[in-house]
């Protein structure tokens, strides 16, 4: 009976050890820290598999069934191409995947400061976030 | 351009070469990517330099990735810094569409030049470098910082590199950032700085798939290789030698920019 009573008092004293360490920082931002490098990890591997796969495609298709040539396909074309299963915008999509990595990282990072309450460093990612959809917009034109 | 089988390996070698270097000895390989693209493979250098943007993400990624999980990059300093070097990343590509090819090259091997010279002096203290631990710091000079965090932005935007030869003395001689951390928060900024910029390359067709693609399937295998060999081999002789073939690199430029021959 005081076994199972110490026992008990062992796991409440654990509990709120871990309700406790939930409220500070630390914790939070381990969380952000594996977020993060999950995306920026998986985003360049998969837009590397992407690539070669376009590319193995172009190969074995042979180059002649490449319409277009070298040049970058426009992005209002890119989905319709890529439901035709157009090996260069496979490769193409692979590409812009890469260039959409480090987006995606602003944004994780941002949610995970909105976790954290620290609403300062929420704006700076919204700023930064802000930067590059400009840059887009500017470069769309 | 065509794709051959042949064009293709070639290119998947010098990502492979570019981003293995670039990892064993800590220079970006954006810095090999551009100058041999246009003096080996004849690419004019506006698309080279859209092609060394997304291979910089590619490189990049993975070493930030294990940066980021091992504590090492500063998220909350790098996000900061992240403001200007993306506003310098976009004026600095705005500006490369208004310098001719010949200004671009000459521009680029003052760059060359100088991360050569830094990779040399580097190379003397790199194991005491490797000891160091991290303690606890204080974020000095910010405006400071962030002027020059823009700078490095321009720098990259225009030239299509990482940065961190701005950016790591930036951080760790004016703002009191550890030697590591430095290095570790440098990197952690590339990826979103060079898509500032890589976008205005990709929308002006600078950005050629059948050039990048394979490039930066070889820098993502290269600078995977590059990490596992790391524990193993001293990068110290690589870090010289690299250097003189950074140099080289350098004087070709300028030699080719007055005496013509680079492709349009």
């Amino acid at each position: 009976m005081a076994g199972l009573r110490a026992s008990l008092a062992w796991r409440a004293g654990m509990l709120c050890e871990r309700g406790f360490r939930g409220m500070t920082n630390q914790p939070t931002e381990d969380k952000a820290r594996s977020a993060i490098a999950l995306i920026l990890r998986y985003g360049s591997l998969a837009s590397t598999l992407v690539m070669a796969l376009g590319l193995l495609l172009i190969l074995v298709r042979g180059p002649r069934g490449v319409p277009g040539g070298d040049l970058p396909i426009l992005p209002r074309m890119l989905f319709a191409r890529l439901a035709q299963f157009d090996p260069l915008a496979i490769t193409e999509s692979g590409i812009l995947l890469l260039l959409l990595t480090p987006i995606f990282r602003i944004i994780v990072a941002a949610v995970s400061f909105g976790r954290e309450r620290n609403y300062r460093y929420v704006l700076i990612s919204l700023g930064v976030l802000a930067v590059i959809f400009g840059s887009i917009v500017f470069a769309m034109k | 351009m065509e794709l051959t089988w042949l064009l293709l390996i070639k290119l998947v070698v010098l990502g492979v070469v570019a981003g293995g270097v670039g990892s064993l000895t800590g220079i970006g390989g954006g810095l090999v990517i551009t100058p041999i693209l246009t003096l080996v493979f004849g690419i004019p250098i506006h698309q080279a330099i859209g092609t060394s943007l997304c291979c910089v993400i590619a490189t990049s990624s993975g070493a930030a990735a294990s940066y980021v999980e091992h504590r090492l990059s500063d998220i909350r300093l790098g996000m900061t810094l992240e403001l200007a070097t993306t506003v310098g990343a976009v004026t600095g590509s705005l500006v490369a569409a208004m310098l001719s090819r010949e200004a671009l090259a000459v521009l680029f091997s003052f760059l060359l030049t100088y991360a050569g010279a830094t990779m040399v002096r580097r190379s003397h203290k790199a194991e005491a470098v490797a000891r160091e631990d991290v303690e606890p710091y204080q974020i000095k000079r910010l405006p400071l910082g962030l002027c020059g965090s823009g700078a490095a932005g321009v720098v990259s935007g225009m030239l299509g590199v990482g940065g961190g030869v701005v950016k790591v003395p930036l951080m760790f001689l004016a703002m009191g950032v550890p030697f590591k951390v430095a290095t570790a928060t440098s990197n952690f900024m590339i990826g979103v700085t060079a898509a500032a910029s890589a976008f205005i390359y990709y929308a002006r067709g600078d950005v050629r798939p059948l050039v990048t693609a394979p490039t930066a399937v070889g820098v993502y295998l290269g600078a995977a290789l590059g990490s596992r060999l790391m524990r193993r081999t001293s990068s110290r002789w690589l870090i010289v030698l690299f250097s003189f073939i950074m140099f080289y690199f350098a004087v070709i430029m300028v030699w080719k920019s007055f005496h013509g021959g680079f492709a349009r």
